[in-house]
């Protein structure tokens, strides 16, 4: 279905040095530095998958999606959606994606929300009948009911967003490109646009590509994950694998009664770890120590410190998704070393 | 056709929406050309006075009035701010959002920008011209309005805007590679106020140098059809006139082509 080999795009950046000086060079003489972006990037996506696309921020996601979306040319590498190359023929290639970029919106701005499917209906050709059902559909998982007829400037963010993943899903795409389709909102509204994206997944075998920086999305809609950073391939599988090679870290938080016979050096000792399996950190009483579960099981560290104080609240937490990212990316950079 | 006018006529309509939204920036536009108007009739008229005679390189007093306002009737219609809007969304990035939809570039700039000119057209270009019939026949004492000169106006001033508008598209894709085209921008503006007659009439410019003018695209662009309606051309000036204007049309549209291909791969859009 999708098919991207060894994509790579390169910007163009003028060096300034600071200060005046430095602005007033370059404006006579202008250096130019060459910035991969994206540096090489390889992956396959089947039909009816839903791949989370992970990086940190700056790691070239954005960059990567607006090159299959036909928005940007690649520098070398190629990438072929469907069959088609998003650059050749862009106007035929856009009829068959929906994209939501989760900073933008492709909403008619001054106009009410229901004028926006109006125009799409004519600008994809969707037959009368059909958007009506199609309407339906979205109007039944998305709820745009209340809204609909509100000029889009005036809805809320949680409101703007569904609507325009109704817009990208109302002309019944092959291929779904969701850039961040839950930044910046509250629980329900993730809900709803997740329950939407499972839907158009399981009825219509619709692929869906998805950048997110919430584990949750990924844990409920990804079968597979690509990471990426630096505009490197860091990881290609599922997130059950992630979890299990990666995902060992736990964090335990907790107030101890008094801190005068407890230090983070104490710990260290008294556990025996490798400074790579455990951290601890500690404002005043409140102590937060990572720790790799592999290495030191929950319930031994549990014991250990209990035995060493008296505490008032506990906690264990599950590795969260940077952390994975942040030793997934450790370990590659220490291999390249 | 009907598809092509239901596809782009919520274009056409955002663009008159746009224009209501700002109406306060569409007054300003038409009475800044007014005046602008009449500050260059009041020093056409010290220039014929100071002449001393009737006629001033074969215009009259009459004719130049009908000169000045008419080049500002063709100004306004030709007026085309896609540069400027090019510019503008690739600066913010929302230029993908127009990528991403299977609209035809230009097409969708052009429906953008007819709204604005037929308001533009309805408000200001038809109450000029008849003003300048009335001032005409109280200052002649005769109708001088002829209904064919007027009909062959529209039609050029209908290839004019086409020109007028490829050149702006062409101008604002270079956006793809400069980044901000502001100051390029003031710099095209008198270039092109200065080529196409719109400052100093070309019928005034030495013989040379005005049948060079009147063959490049500049004059395609306001001096033609301002001549036609004047009466100033004979019929098969007319029919050669707008020959060459039907001609840079054509070539404006294929050099416009040909940019974008080029700008495309050039595009880079920051941020989000």
């Amino acid at each position: 279905m999708i098919s991207v080999n060894n994509l790579r795009k390169e910007f163009k950046k003028v060096i300034k040095d600071p200060g005046l000086k430095g602005a007033i060079k370059a404006l006579f003489r202008p250096r130019h530095e060459i910035i991969a972006a994206v540096d090489g990037i390889s992956f396959e996506v089947d039909k009816g998958e839903v791949l989370g696309f992970i990086g940190p921020n700056g790691a070239g996601k954005s960059t990567v999606i607006k090159m299959l979306t036909g928005i940007l040319t690649p520098t070398s590498g190629s990438c072929t959606i469907n069959g088609k190359n998003p650059t050749v023929d862009r106007k035929k290639y856009v009829k068959e994606i929906g994209v939501v970029f989760g900073q933008r919106t492709q909403l008619w701005w001054d106009l009410p929300l229901v004028e926006t499917y109006t125009v799409l209906k004519e600008i994809y050709e969707i037959e009368e009948d059909r958007f009506r059902e199609r309407m339906a559909f979205l109007n039944d998982v998305l709820e745009l009911e209340d809204f609909i007829r509100s000029p889009v400037r005036t809805l809320s963010l949680g409101q703007r967003m569904r609507a325009d993943i109704a817009a990208s899903m109302l002309h019944s795409p092959k291929v779904l490109f969701l850039d961040e389709p839950t930044i910046g909102l509250d629980v329900v509204v993730k809900d709803n646009i997740r329950r939407a994206i499972t839907k158009i997944n399981k009825e219509e075998q619709t692929t869906v590509i998805l950048t997110t920086h919430d584990i949750s999305d990924i844990e409920l809609l990804c079968d597979r994950i690509v990471m990426i950073d630096h505009g490197k391939n860091v990881y290609d599988g599922s997130l059950r694998e992630l979890k299990r090679n990666y995902g060992q870290m736990r964090e335990l938080t907790f107030e101890a009664d008094s801190a005068s016979r407890l230090t983070a050096e104490s710990f260290c000792k008294g556990l025996k770890l490798s400074d790579d399996d455990i951290s601890i950190k500690n404002d005043k009483n409140v102590f937060t120590i990572r720790f790799n579960s592999d290495s030191m099981p929950v319930g031994d560290m549990l014991n250990y410190t209990l035995s060493l104080t008296r505490v008032k609240d506990i906690a264990v937490k599950d590795a969260d998704i940077e952390e994975i990212i942040r030793r997934l990316y450790k370990e590659g950079a220490d291999k390249s070393e | 056709m009907n598809k092509l006018r239901k596809q782009y006529l919520p274009f056409v309509r955002a663009g008159v929406q746009n224009l209501i939204t700002y109406r306060m920036n569409f007054l300003g536009f038409i009475i800044g050309g007014l005046i602008y108007c009449f500050v260059m009739y009041y020093l056409w008229k010290s220039v014929f006075m100071a002449s001393g005679g009737d006629t001033f390189m074969n215009f009259t007093m009459s004719d130049m009035v009908l000169y000045l306002f008419l080049s500002n009737v063709a100004g306004e219609i030709t007026f085309s701010s896609v540069s400027n809007d090019i510019a503008e969304e690739i600066k913010d990035g929302s230029i993908a959002m127009r990528l991403i939809k299977p609209v035809n570039m230009d097409l969708s700039y052009l429906a953008t920008e007819l709204g604005g000119t037929a308001m533009r057209t309805v408000t200001f270009a038809f109450p000029v011209i008849i003003g300048l019939e009335i001032y005409r026949y109280v200052t002649l004492g005769i109708v001088m309005f002829n209904p064919i000169n007027l009909l062959l106006f529209l039609l050029s001033i209908v290839l004019a805007y086409l020109v007028a508008f490829r050149v702006n598209l062409c101008f604002g894709f270079m956006a793809f590679y400069v980044k901000n085209l502001w100051g390029m921008g003031i710099l095209k503006n008198s270039i092109i106020n200065f080529l196409s007659g719109s400052l100093i009439p070309l019928a005034f410019m030495p013989d040379g140098l005005r049948t060079v003018l009147e063959y490049m695209p500049f004059a395609s662009m306001s001096y033609t059809p301002v001549m036609i309606y004047m009466g100033k051309y004979d019929t098969s000036e007319i029919i050669f006139r707008l020959g060459i204007q039907a001609v840079w049309a054509i070539i404006i549209y294929g050099i416009s082509k040909l940019i974008w291909v080029g700008a495309i791969r050039k595009l880079s859009v920051q941020g989000g």
